[in-house]
């Protein structure tokens, strides 16, 4: 599904099927960014330093600030057949927070939770580790 | 003389905040945590690209993430502990920092 080539772009070669996974995850990352009541908002709002009641502001705004720019841009290339560096980097990243959200909206904490878990979520919890795994090899 | 006294006291809370100085030196630790969805091979991809640690040393500290749930993954000032600690959980990965015992 990706393809480092010779000239450093990373080929995106995805079906609609692959591409409408992609568009939804990069939409629920962003959605969940900007929405406190969005499910997936409390996985991305896990604690810097937990013996703290409260982190410092300015990592929290830091986190808010690159996940969202993140996702936006991720979101903006989803239909693009050619990606570079810095766009596939975004890819990544965004595809992981989406999977790690999901196990973690999920109540998927362990292997054995996981492996508990209904057919439709294993389907696409294996869905987004395939894009990853792939993705992972063009760095 | 009038300067003086200033400057004593400069020096007293110098030494006073001393011990203060010897409790923040305490190295601050970045903990990467297991989960049981994130590709192995993500992991050390985001190792190499946060850190630019070598592959040998990015696939050790996973497969410490992997086997003892967690791995101390880079240690020294809280400021940068921290900026690690966020670039690590904006890649996707569950982090902490926590100040040395």
């Amino acid at each position: 599904m990706f393809i480092r080539r010779r000239d450093g772009r990373v080929e995106v070669r995805m079906n609609d099927y692959g591409r409408s996974v992609v568009r939804s995850a990069f939409a629920n990352v962003l959605a969940a960014e900007r929405d406190p009541d969005h499910e997936w908002h409390v996985a991305l709002t896990g604690p810097i330093d937990p013996s703290l009641d409260q982190d410092n502001p300015v990592s929290m705004l830091k986190r808010q600030t690159e996940t969202s720019t993140n996702a936006e841009l991720a979101s903006l290339t989803v239909d693009e057949q050619f990606l570079n560096d810095a766009e596939a980097w975004v890819w990544l990243t965004t595809l992981q927070v989406a999977l790690r959200s999901t196990a973690q909206t999920n109540g998927l904490h362990t292997d054995e939770q996981l492996a508990a878990a209904d057919e439709q979520m294993l389907a696409y919890v294996h869905t987004l580790q395939s894009l990853l795994f792939e993705l992972a090899a063009c760095f | 003389m009038a300067s003086t006294q200033p400057l004593r006291r400069t020096t007293t809370e110098g030494e006073v905040q001393t011990d203060d100085a010897v409790e923040t030196k305490r190295p601050w630790n970045v903990i990467v945590w297991n989960d049981p969805v994130t590709p192995m091979t993500v992991v050390v991809v985001i190792f190499r690209k946060i850190f630019g640690y070598s592959n040998n040393k990015c696939t050790q500290l996973m497969l410490a993430v992997h086997h003892e749930g967690r791995a101390l993954v880079w240690s020294g000032h809280r400021e940068r502990a921290e900026g690690y600690c966020v670039k690590l959980q904006v890649a996707g990965l569950q982090s902490t920092i926590e100040q040395d015992a």
